[in-house]
């Protein structure tokens, strides 16, 4: 029935598909914040780690998504995230607002990273926003399902950088709070 | 504070969201939340240098 083609319970592929993408999307985010680390040798300030954090719970509600169906709940983490993010970078971009002001890091396309994390997560709110209303039907499923080999590559990938974000959190802080301007890192310069 | 500990919290959220277990991995995302909150206290305080 086309109808119902949305709703059925086999029918969500749809959606996942969609959580699928939007959860590569927040990989593609941390990959390219952790390559611009490395490559240029850019250390993130703790706002800019709080940012990179915001993303990562924004990935926990749309990999919920994918692991157990659309729900109302997990779209709530996903706006709770998205807003918190937003409120963060929000903050960074009003520091560097004052003109003279060269800004944090350096420009990707013309725009700060905070700049740009600060768009994405309202592009967040806007998904949330159409994703509502198509999942309108789905109901809250406690149980978790089969993920096609794609999701579940994703979901690992996902895992992954946030276990590399920790790492190198890890050795550029230690145990303690990060710099405000960090240069070096800390526990890579302990020995020198 | 300890900056790297939300992460670890995240990652632990994630772990628990890939094999299934739906009550670990909300109370884990909400703890992160709340990590989350407290630092931006920590980071986010501070006066701008204009007037809003």
């Amino acid at each position: 029935m086309a109808s119902n083609y949305f709703y059925d319970n086999d029918a969500f592929r749809y959606s996942r598909a969609i959580n699928t993408l939007a959860l590569a999307g927040v990989c593609a985010v941390l990959l390219m914040a952790f390559v611009w680390q490395i490559a240029f040798n850019e250390l993130p300030c703790p706002l800019c780690l709080l940012q990179r954090l915001a993303f990562v719970m924004v990935g926990v509600g749309l990999l919920l998504n994918i692991r157990f169906g659309p729900s109302p709940l997990h779209y709530g983490m996903v706006i709770i995230s998205a807003l918190a993010g937003a409120f963060a970078s929000g903050r960074q971009v009003l520091l560097h607002i004052a003109p003279g002001d060269a800004g944090y890091g350096s420009p990707f396309l013309g725009l700060h990273f905070y700049t740009w994390a600060l768009l994405l997560f309202v592009a967040f709110l806007v998904y949330c926003g159409f994703m509502l209303m198509l999942d309108r039907r789905s109901a809250d499923h406690a149980n978790p399902r089969r993920c096609s080999r794609t999701a579940g590559a994703v979901m690992w990938l996902f895992f992954l950088l946030v276990l590399a974000n920790m790492v190198s959190t890890l050795l550029e802080c230690g145990f303690g709070p990060c710099a405000d301007d960090p240069v070096a890192y800390l526990w890579l310069s302990l020995g020198s | 504070m300890i900056m790297m500990l939300p992460f670890l919290t995240g990652m632990l959220t994630v772990w628990f969201g890939i094999r299934g277990q739906r009550r670990m991995c909300l109370s884990l995302w909400f703890i992160t939340l709340l990590i989350f909150a407290a630092w931006c206290q920590v980071h986010m305080t501070d006066p701008l240098g204009f007037s809003l």
